[in-house]
């Protein structure tokens, strides 16, 4: 449990465009097989720090450090974060015209295994795990005929994303506010799948609003992010004095 | 000499030879107004073209090209050509490449039921594609070499293919004028196919369609283009009752032309579909022109084009929807998206509508823009490298258009050469 996947150290970010500061002071550090919890208001900087362990380039990091599995993050492009381990379930996933979501997920799949040495997977081979997965995640495959992500609810974008996270077999999940959007089944299904896929060798970095997920997916670590900076961590305590509390008593 | 007095001479020598005195309908007026307006290079007063630089097509003196050069004299050569591109003729398909004395050829054309030449007095020449309209179609009617036949209710064959091979020598022109006149109740697939050339040539060809009542043609056209080649293609169509007509080009640009359409729905309860992708790269100028007149009523027509611009190329769509008064009940689209992959690229994109009737319903739309970068990051942040995935986002962008092709051996015809051109699409 020790070792460590992900160290932040001192991490100050701002928007490449406007200049405007979003993250001023962010000390984290997730090991393996442990899930951590980012919590707090809307416009704390929840979603910046997951998109720039991702690697979104509209930001500018302007001071610290991340290392991934003890690599610098910041030397690797998005892609190559992904395939040496990183996902990121999006808040709100891009619709792309034209493209379906077995060719894309194949092309993933396919990428990652080149990277790490591994022989493709014959379409035979892929298409099982593929159809396994999207029953246990109860997406229907007459869905998964369209353009990826088009004429999809909010809830089946965010099943979706799971989905794609259990063909990919990351390391280090990030799950952007996955929760909403989702009604009570959808919220089970998400949570059901991503507690299967715990294991001491994978870690999670949830970034929510609310504790509903919560009630699925117990964190070890609990964060509350505000106005850019943690100001307090400790365990799911945490999340019940959130609960009664709310936000405000932390500033 | 000014390139008039060239073309004046190449009129003059071509009427002296001339065939036949039923051409003359569409040969005459086409000469007149070529020698009197040569092509239509002005800026003023010009929308269809001023947005190309037509100049490189005036400073050549083009001769005409012969029968043997343009295409081969056996019909092996080209289904070769074919072949090498995924496309072989069977037996229940029809190939001919345009015949020079106005008779009919091809493979496996001995006397097929329901297809025939038109005798020389039921040619549609000049009926449809108005000579006078424009430069180029007036050359091509002033000099044209005439494919013109029929096709009814009997023809059973899947597919009829008209190839125009890319012509073997430099500095010449193409006049190709193919009039067909389907007959009522008839149903149709054509398939248009124009190889590229490496020579600097000037190919103007010409297809004018009668759809008789309730006919149905589906229209697949292919435009291979090279840096050295020009293409300035023209479909005429007039569309009487109920009948329907289909047309789905797909260009890969020359290094300028045209793929110009132009719809007459005269018959009511008549509808097409027409829609396309053209891909333009390097400083090719490509414009894709198309118009729809509604005149009669309860007429249903879309228009749905995208286009791919790379490197320094510029493209322009100019599409129309023209409803005449009489036109009730129309119900016409028009949409033009276009993705550009570079800087440098250029789009003019001119829609435009025009509507006497008042009981109508008419939209239309044009969009411009890069790949889109939340979607590239999506993609990326799934492991796909950004090569691979803006190829992926362009072959999305294209296949709504490509896999709209009805057949199926053009349609895999289009994948193939789409394939061969995104490679060379990184953002630029």
């Amino acid at each position: 449990m020790d070792k460590k996947i992900l160290e932040i150290k001192n991490l100050k970010v701002s928007v490449s465009e406007t200049g405007e500061e979003i993250l001023t002071e962010i000390d984290l550090e997730i090991g393996s097989g442990e899930t951590h919890v980012v919590m707090g208001p809307n416009g704390g900087g929840k979603s910046t720090l997951v998109n720039v362990i991702a690697g979104r380039d509209i930001y500018e990091v302007d001071s610290g450090s991340i290392k991934f599995k003890s690599k610098d993050l910041f030397d690797m492009t998005i892609d190559e974060r992904s395939r040496n381990g990183i996902f990121l379930a999006f808040q709100y996933p891009s619709e792309i015209p034209g493209v379906r979501p077995w060719q894309f997920v194949k092309a993933a799949v396919d990428a990652k295994r080149k990277a790490n040495g591994d022989s493709e997977l014959s379409v035979r081979e892929f298409s099982k795990i593929y159809d396994n997965n999207l029953k246990e995640i109860n997406i229907s495959a007459d869905l998964m005929k369209r353009s990826l992500n088009e004429g999809f609810s909010g809830g089946e974008k965010k099943k979706n994303e799971i989905f794609q996270m259990m063909m990919l077999e990351p390391n280090l999940v990030l799950l952007d506010e996955t929760d909403s959007g989702l009604d009570v089944d959808a919220l089970k299904a998400v949570g059901d799948a991503v507690n299967k896929m715990r294991d001491s060798k994978r870690s999670f970095l949830i970034v929510t609003h609310y504790q509903r997920l919560l009630d699925h997916i117990k964190p070890d670590f609990v964060h509350v992010l505000i106005n850019g900076k943690i100001v307090e961590s400790g365990n799911y305590d945490l999340v019940k004095k959130i609960e009664t509390d709310g936000y405000e008593s932390f500033s | 000499m000014s390139y008039i007095d060239h073309y004046k001479k190449l009129i003059e020598a071509e009427f002296k030879a001339n065939k036949n005195f039923y051409f003359m309908r569409a040969v005459a007026p086409g000469a007149d107004y070529f020698i009197e307006n040569g092509f239509p290079l002005k800026k003023k007063g010009n929308e269809r073209w001023k947005y190309l630089d037509l100049r490189n097509v005036a400073n050549s003196n083009f001769t005409k090209s012969i029968y043997e050069e343009r295409i081969s004299n056996d019909f092996d050569s080209v289904l070769e050509k074919l072949a090498s591109c995924g496309i072989n003729i069977v037996e229940d398909e029809i190939l001919i490449v345009g015949d020079y004395e106005n008779h009919l050829s091809g493979r496996n054309f001995i006397e097929p039921e329901g297809i025939g030449a038109s005798s020389p007095s039921k040619t549609i020449i000049g009926e449809i594609a108005d000579p006078e309209e424009d430069g180029f179609i007036a050359l091509n009617a002033a000099v044209a070499d005439i494919t013109s036949f029929w096709i009814d209710e009997n023809f059973s064959q899947k597919a009829l293919n008209i190839v125009f091979a890319g012509q073997s020598q430099g500095d010449r022109l193409s006049t190709e004028r193919i009039c067909i006149k389907i007959h009522a109740n008839t149903e149709v697939t054509i398939n248009e196919i124009h190889f590229d050339s490496d020579f600097n040539t000037l190919n103007i060809p010409v297809l004018e369609i009668y759809l008789d009542k309730d006919a149905k043609l589906i229209h697949n056209k292919v435009i291979l283009g090279s840096e050295k080649d020009m293409n300035f293609n023209f479909t005429r169509v007039f569309q009487e009752e109920g009948s329907y007509y289909e047309n789905t080009s797909f260009c890969s640009s020359p290094s300028i032309g045209s793929n110009d359409i132009k719809v007459i729905m005269a018959g009511q309860g008549s509808e097409c579909d027409l829609r396309g992708i053209y891909f333009t790269n390097n400083k090719a100028q490509f414009n894709t022109h198309v118009t729809v007149d509604h005149l009669a009523p309860n007429c249903k027509s879309n228009q749905f084009y995208k286009g791919v611009l790379s490197d320094e190329s510029k493209a322009v769509f100019s599409g129309k929807i023209f409803v005449e008064r009489d036109a009730q009940k129309t119900y016409a689209t028009q949409k033009d998206l276009n993705l550009l992959m570079s800087k440098g690229a250029e789009i003019d994109t001119k829609p435009s509508l025009e509507i006497y009737a008042d009981d109508v319903e008419c939209f239309h739309g044009a969009t411009a823009g890069h790949i889109d970068e939340s979607g590239l990051y999506y993609m990326m942040s799934r492991g796909i490298e950004k090569e691979i995935a803006t190829q992926m986002l362009v072959r999305g962008f294209a296949d709504e258009i490509i896999d709209s092709i009805s057949d199926s051996k053009i349609r895999k015809f289009a994948s193939n050469q789409t394939e061969l051109i995104l490679p060379s699409l990184s953002f630029k």
